[in-house]
């Protein structure tokens, strides 16, 4: 009796151990892509991870296209952090539906993708200015600097491929009537710089560009809400982005598709709150685009950056781990 | 010993501090000073728009008159002028007429700030041994420096457009034509001084009717040189904003048109072709006249 009693006791006790943070996590592969936030993201995961439910966790560099065929044929790495779904949009929508590859969180930053911008302090010293809309009214607060009764808009850089999307928008808003010239920046050195100058001066500035980066961070961009809906993806594929597009309409910028993608795999073998972690951690534009800042000024690697994040932004990632994990990932940083 | 295997450099820290703190200077020097800079720069830019918007909107037949005339004034030779009818023809057949008269633009304005600074750079140089040792130092950083790096500076201080890829142009072509004035200058012939000394040649005489006019082939051969280095900028000041033929060879390069590169590019060579020609020949032919050419 007795000893059929501390059985049970024991019994229970490993079945407390196992409900708890270091249950069943064994390893893990996370794909680290070559650009700034993917890398972040990939180490926040990582340190998460590990001194959170006690993964072993392992990075695999990568690219988009490389780390997507290799989870969808090979099943590794378990995890892909920061992938835009559009580059590889109809193999994705197949191992979806198959079952091979799930979707754990559909939008890991908050606003990022494509749009029109603003600093800050443009919003704030206009506060008239609500979108794009109210805006374009106002070309006399961006005076173009070779005709100053017109506004400039700074556009892309002659080639890519944003560039034929801003000239149909600039068109589908009637920008020209309104007094705006479409700038060419010539270069992506050009469009950084153009952007730069203006925002140290405190002058207003009004212009394409894509989050997250660390420009956005730098300069506190601001994405302005276009003021119109997203037209149906059949215009936007086969009139706004291409040249000979006779009669664009207003739009918003197509939402850019950014999904963190696991392998079934990983659902199956792994803590259920690890993976539900997944679907909790979204970063706020502005504190990702801190981070990128970091990392861009110290020269910062990604795993700095996120010992960086962890150590000061308790109160955000807090939110997306039980308490128990938050109290080991606090002791781990110590 | 430690110290030769590896080189004892600053510490990261150190120099992470250093660049820091010469990007921080510049780029408060830039907020200070950035909008009177640009102020200065105002009436050049708004030339720069005036002139290109003429050769732009100027009916194409006139356009392609001038060239020719130009062209005869300049060589005296019929091929020439013909060579430069038939290639503007081409060129305008070709859809690229606006942008190859951008370019033109901005490589005329160029061509003359370069030749205003340039020459009498040149002279001052000619003139004193101690100017020629601070200047050519100077001019050989601009020749050789990577113009990226100064697109750099000149972007923060100017933003991007027209005034900014001048500069970038000027600071690359403006060398020739300095170097070549000083050259020329101090070519000249001793004697040929001492004669205009013993007919009792003032300092101003020597330099204006004696120095200047036999040092033109050399000054000549520096003004080419100065067209042509400046046509090679095309494509750099296109990536801070400059309109032209350079920006569709920049579309072409990012997205691997091969055809719309060939084009443009073959346009900036047939500019090239005919600058050179035209100003080679106006310079041989200075030469002919004054007979008093030393071999450029």
């Amino acid at each position: 009796m007795n000893k059929f009693v501390k059985g049970l006791a024991a019994a229970g006790v490993a079945a407390a151990m196992s409900q708890g943070a270091f249950a069943a996590c064994g390893n893990v592969t996370i794909a680290e892509m070559n650009w700034a936030s993917a890398e972040f993201m990939a180490n926040v995961d990582k340190m998460i991870l590990e001194a959170g439910y006690g993964c072993s966790v392992e990075m695999i560099p990568g690219a988009t296209l490389t780390t997507f065929a290799s989870m969808d044929t090979k099943g590794v790495p378990d995890v892909a952090p920061e992938l835009w779904t559009q580059a590889v949009e109809i193999p994705l929508k197949a191992a979806l539906a198959s079952g091979s590859l799930h979707s754990v969180n559909p939008k890991p930053i908050a606003g990022a993708g494509e749009g029109w911008v603003v600093p800050d302090y443009t919003l704030v010293n206009h506060p008239e200015l609500k979108t794009v809309l109210d805006i374009i009214e106002h070309p006399e607060l961006f005076p173009f600097n070779e005709d100053p009764s017109k506004g400039a808009f700074v556009g892309c850089p002659a080639g890519w491929g944003c560039q034929q999307v801003n000239a149909n928008l600039f068109r589908a808003f009637d920008m020209e009537a309104k007094g705006w010239v479409l700038v060419d920046p010539g270069s992506a050195a050009g469009l950084d710089g153009a952007m730069a100058k203006a925002v140290q001066r405190g002058d207003d500035y009004f212009g394409y560009y894509w989050s997250p980066t660390a420009m956005m961070g730098k300069y506190k961009m601001q994405m302005v809400d276009f003021g119109v809906p997203f037209v149906e993806m059949d215009h936007w594929t086969n009139c706004i982005t291409q040249a000979n597009c006779i009669e664009p309409q207003q739009s918003a910028w197509s939402a850019s598709e950014i999904n963190t993608i696991v392998t079934d795999s990983f659902i199956k073998n792994n803590d259920p709150k690890a993976v539900a972690y997944f679907g909790k951690r979204v970063f706020p534009a502005d504190e990702m685009g801190e981070m990128l800042v970091y990392m861009g000024d110290n020269q910062a690697s990604g795993s700095d950056a996120a010992f960086e994040f962890l150590k000061n932004y308790e109160d955000l990632w807090t939110q997306w781990v039980g308490v128990q994990a938050a109290n080991l990932i606090k002791k781990s940083l110590n | 010993m430690a110290i030769f295997d590896e080189f004892p450099s600053m510490g990261r820290a150190d120099l992470m501090d250093l660049k820091k703190g010469i990007d921080f200077a510049f780029s408060d020097f830039s907020r200070e000073n950035g909008e009177a800079i640009e102020g200065f720069f105002d009436p050049l830019m708004f030339f720069m728009v005036w002139f290109e918007k003429l050769l732009m909107n100027a009916p194409w037949p006139l356009m392609i008159l001038i060239f020719a005339v130009l062209a005869w004034l300049g060589a005296r030779s019929i091929p020439i002028v013909i060579g430069t009818i038939i290639s503007f023809l081409i060129i305008g057949r070709f859809g690229m007429w606006e942008d190859t008269m951008a370019t033109v633009a901005i490589i005329s304005v160029a061509t003359f700030l370069c030749i205003g600074l340039g020459i009498p750079l040149g002279i001052l140089m000619s003139r004193s041994n101690r100017v020629q040792a601070v200047i050519t130092p100077v001019l050989d950083i601009m020749q050789t420096i990577p113009s990226f790096v100064y697109l750099i500076p000149v972007v923060m201080l100017l933003g991007i457009g027209k005034v900014p890829g001048l500069i970038a142009v000027c600071i690359y072509a403006l060398p020739p034509i300095v170097r070549l004035t000083n050259l020329g200058i101090r070519l000249v012939d001793k004697e040929v001084l001492e004669a205009a000394e013993a007919f009792g040649s003032n300092y101003r005489q020597k330099l204006f009717d004696v120095q200047m006019p036999l040092a033109l082939p050399n000054i000549f051969a520096g003004v080419n040189q100065t067209i042509m280095m400046a046509l090679a900028m095309v494509v750099i000041a296109a990536m801070i904003g400059v309109k032209g033929l350079g920006v569709n060879v920049l579309k072409a390069v990012s997205n691997q048109y091969l055809a719309l590169g060939i084009m443009n590019g073959l346009a900036i060579v047939a500019l090239a072709v005919i600058f050179d020609r035209v100003s080679q020949a106006y310079g041989k032919r200075l030469q002919k006249h004054r007979q008093g050419g030393h071999g450029v």
